[in-house]
């Protein structure tokens, strides 16, 4: 148990530092009535800070009960990151704040109902073809008529009474199960056949021709939804699945090769794509017009400077969009250089645990949905960090955990139910062939002894 | 499969790196210079609320304070009491367009954080005041009062400095604005006065007297007759030039011609008290000639940035490309002949490329006014703290740089002082006051003619070293006429010179 003990500390740990955050918050903005202020706090913060914990410490409990070999490390790194932006969406918009706490609830619900329903992921496999026809139909539901809306500038959104769901954020998680069912079932051809041109290994058309409809069909569909940046994450997690899959760095080459080409088509096609590149190249040539996200995300983070102006001192409403892709600029603003860099470090923590939890997994399946699952978080953070950074052009991502939407938080808390099911489920696995190991060698060694072993291994 | 994925693993390693790196490099490295980018409207905002200090005139006169305005968008609004009176001195403090002028430049000192106001702020922090800075200026209100009811509605502009120190008497450009429209918090009501602003004819957010250059014209001769003395190419006295209505550079067919065709020459002296274009023009061609013409240029302040308080003063230029030696194979071309020695003898005049703000021409005036050095032109005096009245920081600039010796200085301003007396400055003089001057009528070339009237000048009392020196340029007057200059800015300055001694 000691990862669940691990997994409690960390947790405590993520509520304190959510809490202070919120003191922060909630201080600088009624400070007009400094009277007022100490009434209030105790009230507020109080009762916040029981929520929170509440929240994690039920949720732990779950873990406990249902998955009690699971990773220690996924669940606090992301309740962490979904705590600071809680507290940031609360210092730029307590309207959003308000949604975003009833995200959070569904998220953890979802979280949770994903470890109870889905007890063992390799009956997903099963599934793949059904599955990839799902991903394809959520993608392109915001097209039917009627049912998609717009929202700035994208059509990725659908309507539902009160509210707006981006079926995508759910293709991609589908999309991921049947690129990994798929793939174990055709590794062995994708590796093996093929011709050879040159140094590389080419795959025979066959094969690969599915695997490319798939990709093509949904790669088409977001680019006629002008969802730039759901398009390059879906194409990094094809390419990392499927090197994963089949070890040849052909099938990585043939992608950039085929990323580059739709690259050119798609500049010279789009003006809303080259826009973006003469902006990534330039925001300042035009800081008050179409540069003017990216000026002023930079113009927020070179305030902050190394240690930031301070939680509620800065003025990151100035950056459009702040609450949701362009977060981390809030984040480098008010927390500075240092609590930017903590961010990325828990994403980090986040991430080495997703593929600490591929490396461990049993089955194929498990390993390159657990690999694909924990990429697109992983590179999801990049693409959008690495666009207000300017490391590359800004497409419109959320950073996984941190920014404001439902959608994109309950796919990411399905992500991690996934994540922490597979981790418990090899722990069990393992256990159970050491046991059948055992029990073949001599039969002295008993399954309570190997269990204990396989703890501290799987923790 | 756990080999290809540490190699993945290895990717998203480097990937954060990158955004560790660029992180590092927005947030560190570049920061100072995104700070300053003219688009950052982020320190403004974050001053906007905070409390700012006074902004009044040498004399005692508030020209921008902040007033409390409970319940508004802001707790405060910045005000400017006498509209567009010193609209180009103290600028505007703007949520929506920045800020400019001495708001802009004194922001640190207006909000109270320059260094050693933050240091004495720890004190004030236990003892519960909140400081800021109130700036003086050193310009005189009734001065600028009058440099505007003298320049009318006529577009040019007026300045007069303190010829010893640089400080800025006053500074005056029509047409000026209103910076209360821009400062208003209403957002919408301030976006439609700049985009009326905007405009606007004659652009009146441009602050002409130090923004702006034009032609000199003839007021440009100043500059010319020191590279002469200070090279030794002419003193006061020597050489004659010939008397003649027309004089032909080297190299050219076309012949400079004096104003209104006259004839004129004689010494130096005489060159300036008549302001006599054919004269200049071989001075400087044959006998100044090109390097020593930049350099003396320069070395009044051209083709630098001026070291003023106010944000964007424009580069006055003087030309620095007249191409190599002509060589001089035969006998009819002189020596030290340049490929661009022509435009040479139109730049000695103030025309060809030369252009000049009326600020830089006023520092030529004060330049010979104090010696020789040219003075580091100022509109600040100092900073003191709101509560305690202490001066906070003392500006004392000094002088920027030496133009002149102190001799050629000397005998310059007795020639500007006999333009005055005998030339075409007579305009000018004011009853018992020592007063120099120069007239300028820079012909712009349009039909029907129109010429920029210039005039520069200095005054002191005859006991005493030159107290002010003044720049008049009045733009686009009709006609074009040598008397232009002195018949029309002549009279502003000598208002502002009486002004001033009485």
């Amino acid at each position: 148990m000691r990862a669940r003990n691990l997994e409690l500390g960390l947790l405590i740990l993520a509520t304190l530092i959510t809490g202070v955050g919120y003191v922060t918050v909630s201080t600088s903005q009624s400070a007009t009535t400094a009277s007022d202020v100490t009434f209030d706090l105790q009230g507020t913060v109080g009762g916040f800070l029981a929520v929170v914990l509440a929240l994690l410490v039920g949720t732990h409990i779950v873990i406990r009960l249902v998955t009690p070999h699971a990773d220690g490390m996924l669940f606090p790194s992301a309740a962490m990151l979904n705590g600071l932006g809680y507290v940031m969406i609360t210092r730029l918009d307590e309207g959003l704040a308000d949604s975003q706490s009833a995200w959070i609830f569904l998220g953890l619900g979802a979280f949770c109902f994903v470890l109870v329903v889905l007890r063992d992921p390799r009956k997903l496999e099963r599934y793949r073809y059904s599955l990839a026809v799902l991903g394809v139909g959520l993608l392109m539901l915001p097209l039917v008529p009627g049912l998609g809306a717009t929202i700035n500038g994208a059509r990725i959104w659908l309507r539902v009474g009160p509210f707006s769901i981006q079926p995508g954020e759910f293709a991609k998680i589908v999309l991921a199960a049947f690129l990994a069912g798929y793939l174990v079932d055709k590794r062995e051809l994708l590796t093996l056949t093929g011709n050879r041109i040159g140094p590389l290994h080419v795959p025979a058309v066959r094969h690969f021709g599915p695997l490319l409809l798939a990709w093509g069909v949904a790669l088409m569909v977001m680019i006629a939804q002008r969802d730039l940046g759901s398009s390059l994450l879906f194409f990094t997690l094809f390419l990392v699945m499927i090197y994963v899959a089949t070890s040849r760095t052909a099938y990585v080459f043939l992608g950039l090769v085929m990323f580059s080409i739709g690259a050119v088509v798609a500049w010279q096609l789009f003006g809303h794509v080259q826009n973006r590149v003469n902006i990534w190249i330039d925001p300042f040539a035009d800081a008050k017009g179409s540069g003017f996200q990216i000026a002023e995300a930079a113009f927020a983070l070179a305030d902050g400077g190394v240690t930031g102006t301070g939680l509620g001192q800065g003025t990151p409403k100035k950056i459009p969009y702040a609450a949701t892709d362009m977060i981390f600029a809030a984040f480098g603003e008010e927390l500075g250089l240092l609590g930017a860099t903590a961010i990325l470090v828990t994403f980090m923590f986040f991430v080495a645990s997703g593929f600490r939890v591929a490396t461990n997994a049993r089955s194929p399946f498990e390993k390159l949905l657990s690999a694909g699952l924990t990429s697109l978080l992983g590179f999801q953070a990049f693409i959008i960090v690495g666009g207000i950074l300017r490391v590359l052009p800004l497409t419109g991502v959320t950073l996984p955990f941190v920014s404001y939407g439902g959608s994109s938080l309950i796919s990411n808390y399905i992500i991690l139910g996934i994540l922490v099911r597979i981790s418990h489920n090899s722990v069990v696995q393992a256990v159970a062939e050491q046991d059948a190991n055992a029990r073949a060698a001599d039969g002295v060694r008993v399954g309570s002894e190997a269990r204990a072993d396989w703890e501290v291994v799987g923790s | 499969m756990n080999r290809p994925l540490k190699h993945v693993i290895a990717v998203l390693l480097g990937c954060f790196t990158i955004l560790f790196i660029q992180l590092n490099r927005v947030q560190v490295y570049d920061a100072a210079a995104l700070e300053v980018n003219p688009a950052n409207t982020r320190t403004i905002q974050r001053d906007f609320n905070r409390p700012r200090g006074i902004i009044s005139t040498t004399d005692g006169v508030v020209v921008a304070e902040s007033v409390d305005t409970p319940g508004g968008l802001f707790d405060r609004q910045r005000t400017y009491p006498h509209d567009d009176l010193y609209a180009h001195i103290v600028g505007y403090h703007s949520f929506t367009f920045g800020a400019d002028g001495v708001e802009r430049t004194y922001n640190d000192a207006l909000v109270g954080r320059t260094a050693s106001q933050e240091l004495s702020g720890l004190t004030d922090l236990l003892e519960g005041r909140n400081p800021v800075g109130n700036v003086v200026l050193t310009v005189d209100d009734d001065l600028q009062r009058l440099a505007r009811s003298q320049l009318g509605e006529r577009e040019g502009s007026v300045v007069a400095l303190d010829p010893r120190t640089g400080a800025v008497l006053a500074m005056w450009s029509w047409p000026s604005y209103n910076p209360n429209l821009l400062a208003a918090n209403s957002g919408t009501a301030a976006n439609e006065a700049w985009t009326q602003l905007v405009e606007a004819d004659g652009n009146p957010l441009r602050p002409r007297a130090y923004r702006d250059i034009e032609f000199p014209g003839s007021t440009f001769k100043l500059v010319t007759a020191a590279a002469a003395l200070e090279t030794g190419a002419a003193t006061m006295t020597e050489p004659e030039f010939e008397v003649t209505d027309a004089y032909t550079p080297p190299l050219t067919e076309r012949p400079l011609t004096n104003s209104g065709g006259a004839t004129c020459g004689g010494n130096l002296t005489e060159l300036i008290v008549v302001s006599c274009n054919t004269g200049f023009g071989q001075l400087a061609a044959e006998r100044v000639g090109p390097p020593a013409m930049v350099d003396q240029a320069q070395r009044f302040g051209f083709n630098a940035s001026p070291p003023f308080d106010l944000p964007n003063a424009a580069e006055s230029l003087f030309p620095v490309d007249y191409g190599s030696v002509v060589s001089n194979s035969s006998d009819e071309i002189p020596a030290g002949v340049y490929e661009n020695t022509p435009a040479l003898a139109q730049a000695a005049i103030g025309q060809f490329e030369v252009q000049s703000s009326p600020l830089q021409m006023a520092l030529v005036a004060a330049s010979v006014a104090n010696g020789g050095v040219v003075p580091s032109p100022h509109v600040v005096d100092r900073v003191e703290d709101s509560v305690t009245l202490n001066e906070v920081s003392d500006i004392s600039p000094g002088s920027w740089q030496r133009a002149i010796s102190e001799s050629s200085a000397a005998a310059l301003a007795g020639a500007m002082v006999q333009v005055v007396e005998l030339g075409t400055a007579r305009s000018v003089a004011v009853p018992g006051v020592v007063v120099g001057a120069k007239t300028g009528t820079a012909q712009l070339g349009t039909d029907p003619p129109a010429s920029h009237a210039w005039i520069v000048a200095f005054a002191g009392r005859p006991d005493g070293p030159p107290e002010i020196a003044v720049a008049v340029l009045v733009e686009g007057q009709a006609g074009n006429a040598d008397q232009t200059g002195g018949g029309v800015a002549g009279p502003i300055a000598r208002s502002i010179i009486e002004q001033f001694f009485q």
